[in-house]
């Protein structure tokens, strides 16, 4: 049995280290209400934004956009998210596993964003197309229109022939899922019932044109926030878990110390009783 | 006094204003443009510069729109900006700042790629831009 000392100095460092998972856990709770009210702002912007693009797509036959025409796949470019920091559960884990799958076999160039992103893309000797946005937390709106300047360039010089972003969506506090999505080409979805007339200024080509990079950022922004909210929601979990261990621990050691306590004393007594007895003789 | 439309104004950043208007003027792809009620379908991509708002009340407002889309659809306006503020929500001070920021680099532009001198230079528009509406 370890010695009562030994063990006083083990639950007074698992104290600490609860101190502090639990000071993380109530952090990781106030971001992510922040991130999840982040998600609900964005969606009326991008939902707009692809009404209309769908509606231009489909409402005229001749319609032809260099962001909408497929062709043939020799490279693709993936946009990933993870976090800037570990501690979050299984957040960057699933992702990295979640890229790492995605893209066995394939030409893929890769524009990370978060420092953990970067340094698992580097060990990999991936090719990665900018080291321009370490920081997921520092991350604005106008960053997000120049990621999205940088892919459309990247794929009207056929630099890239698919793009498609991978980020975490925030189901619930308890399940973070990672998932990709293509960016461009862009493929509308097939709108219901009869086609909406409208005059598009100056012509359908130009607006769709002027308007696709305009919902790639929104589109990435929306990702964005979802990621953050995905990672903040695993770090919460991930340090809950780590109080609640850590208040186990503390138990079954407390446990252990009473235990060595009593024996101690019982020992003690037994001593004495027997050096009295000893001394009557 | 014209006839009142709903108009909705929403950025990355949340919903800017839902609700009624009896005109919305805003620079468009090929010019300045105003939509009031009964406008016809229409739909345009938005440049950068002043836009106003005129309520029922005959009361209006200004304010600094950067690129973004307009629809109207069945009488019902849809502004969809990148950025949008409103005159009284203008940081003059910061626009101000702005302006000088990318003035400075652009002097010493022959030190600059190509992508830095159109950020700078999109920056100053959009600063000049913000300071202008904000001295309307």
């Amino acid at each position: 049995m370890a010695s009562m000392k030994n063990i006083k100095l083990r639950i007074k460092s698992i104290e600490n280290t609860m101190q502090i998972t639990r000071a993380m856990k109530l952090v990781a709770s106030s971001r992510l209400r922040k991130a999840q009210a982040r998600v609900l702002e964005t969606r009326p912007y991008t939902s707009l934004l692809k009404d209309s693009l769908d509606e231009i797509a489909n409402s005229n036959s001749d319609f032809s956009s260099v962001y909408v025409k497929k062709r043939e796949v020799k490279k693709k470019l993936y946009i990933v998210f993870a976090g800037d920091r570990g501690l979050a559960g299984g957040y960057n884990a699933n992702m990295f596993r979640m890229i790492e799958s995605v893209t066995k076999n394939e030409n893929a160039a890769f524009l990370p964003v978060g420092k953990k992103a970067l340094e698992f893309l580097k060990k990999r000797d991936a090719e990665i197309l900018s080291e321009s946005f370490p920081l997921v937390g520092e991350v604005s709106v106008s960053d997000c229109y120049e990621m999205s300047r940088i892919i459309c360039k990247g794929f009207k010089n056929k630099d890239f022939d698919e793009i498609h972003i991978a980020g975490t969506r925030f189901e619930s506090v308890l399940s973070q899922v990672p998932f990709t999505l293509q960016l461009l080409p862009f493929t509308p979805d097939e709108t219901e019932g009869p086609r909406k007339v409208a005059t598009y200024d100056p012509n359908p080509d130009d607006v769709f044109n002027a308007i696709i990079p305009e919902y790639l950022a929104g589109i990435i922004y929306g990702v964005m926030c979802e990621s953050a909210a995905s990672e903040q929601g695993a770090r919460r979990m991930a340090m809950e878990n780590a109080t609640n261990n850590a208040s186990d621990m503390i138990g079954t050691l407390s446990l252990t110390y009473n235990r060595a306590r009593q024996s101690a004393i019982t020992q003690e007594i037994t001593e004495i009783v027997a050096g009295a007895g000893g001394g009557e003789e | 006094m014209p006839a009142p439309y709903k108009l909705i104004i929403a950025t990355p950043d949340g919903s800017v204003y839902d609700g009624e208007a009896t005109r919305f003027i805003a620079r468009g792809m090929s010019g300045d443009l105003c939509i009031m009620a009964r406008h016809e379908n229409y739909v345009t991509s938005l440049g950068m510069g002043m836009a106003k708002v005129e309520f029922a009340d005959g009361t209006e407002r200004l304010a600094a729109c950067m690129g973004g889309m307009i629809t109207v659809f069945n009488g019902e306006c849809r502004v969809v900006a990148t950025t949008w503020e409103w005159k009284e929500d203008i940081d003059v001070a910061r626009a101000e700042s702005a302006k000088n920021r990318a003035e400075s680099r652009l002097s010493g532009k022959d030190k600059l790629s190509d992508h830095d001198i159109e950020i700078a230079e999109a920056k100053l528009k959009r600063a000049l831009i913000r300071t202008g509406v904000a001295k309307l």
